[in-house]
């Protein structure tokens, strides 16, 4: 499957994230939707995406959406998540964050998990919100 | 190099089971596991060692190898609390992420049941580094209706049984 028009592959990923990408991305009137393909290396026993691969990819599109609203870099402090759907191998998958609500050290983030066809995970978040002067060296 | 040099007693899951493409269970890294006395907390103990390759870009072990780990503690370890053996689907997850991890540490999970009816798991999970707590979890899995798919699918390699 060939990979939507206007993503872009994060090549700046590291570690974890490229160990078990390609994540994709595209800005969309300001705001990031993040996009996977998933493949056999992200399946469980039944040969659906398995759940933490889904909770990872749902975390990280919430927490690029505190980024593109707020201009602030994030950690995640608590994360919540309803499966909603199973994801199959080889169906393109999105996810989007939408800050709902901050302060000057937390921002509250809801987000969901969509394939071609249904929901398949929803997610709501509270993110601490790093110091404007910290910086990290790359983002994931 | 790093070696994932478990503890005592643990053994290396093996979900692949001589199937030729990894799922993500084997794709992440070595899970290990260690069955301590029956009715203990220690009933079922799953383990692995953080390497780079687990980490997020500011060095900590990456909250979705947290994530797959408690997700994976809940079923199975939850699971084995109830006596079940089936594959449990994942309802609903929290995480609160309470301290990070680094590359070297020696990771933990324990499942306490909280309770089984005929339809969902409840239980709490916690990851540990030592004493100390790195992630607090509860999950809420489905217990499928009728034998459900076996939950026989990953075995431990077991050092007498290697050929």
């Amino acid at each position: 499957m060939a990979i939507p028009s206007g993503f872009r592959e994060l090549t700046e990923a590291s570690g974890f994230a490229a160990a078990n990408g390609p994540w994709f991305e595209k800005i969309e009137d300001g705001r990031a939707i993040r996009g996977f393909l998933p493949g056999a290396q992200h399946a469980n026993a039944l040969g659906i995406v398995h759940g933490g691969m889904l909770a990872a990819f749902l975390d990280s599109a919430m927490g690029v959406s505190v980024w593109q609203t707020l201009q602030r870099r994030a950690v995640t402090l608590t994360l919540s998540l309803d499966y909603l759907g199973p994801a199959r191998i080889g169906d393109w998958l999105e996810a989007v964050g939408e800050v709902v609500g901050h302060d000057e050290q937390m921002a509250q983030v809801r987000g969901r998990l969509y394939g071609p066809r249904h929901q398949v995970l929803g997610g709501l978040g509270a993110f601490a919100l790093l110091s404007r002067q910290r910086t990290l060296k790359t983002r994931s | 190099m790093l070696q994932d040099d478990p503890p005592p007693d643990f053994l290396k899951i093996d979900f692949a089971r001589g199937r030729p493409e990894p799922t993500f269970n084997s794709h992440i890294g070595n899970l290990y596991v260690k069955r301590g006395e029956k009715g203990t907390r220690d009933e079922f103990v799953m383990g692995f060692r953080v390497h780079q390759h687990m980490c997020n870009p500011a060095g900590g072990l990456h909250g979705g190898m947290m994530m797959t780990v408690a997700d994976l503690v809940g079923a199975m370890g939850g699971g084995t609390a109830a006596g079940l053996r089936k594959f449990l689907p994942t309802v609903n997850m929290t995480f609160d992420f309470v301290a990070p991890a680094k590359v070297g540490d020696w990771v933990e999970g324990r499942a306490e049941l909280v309770r089984a009816t005929r339809s969902l798991l409840f239980t709490n999970i916690y990851l540990t580094v030592g004493e100390q707590k790195i992630l607090r979890a509860s999950s809420i899995c489905k217990i499928p209706s009728g034998d459900g798919l076996s939950f026989g699918k990953a075995r431990l390699v077991r050092e007498d049984a290697k050929p």
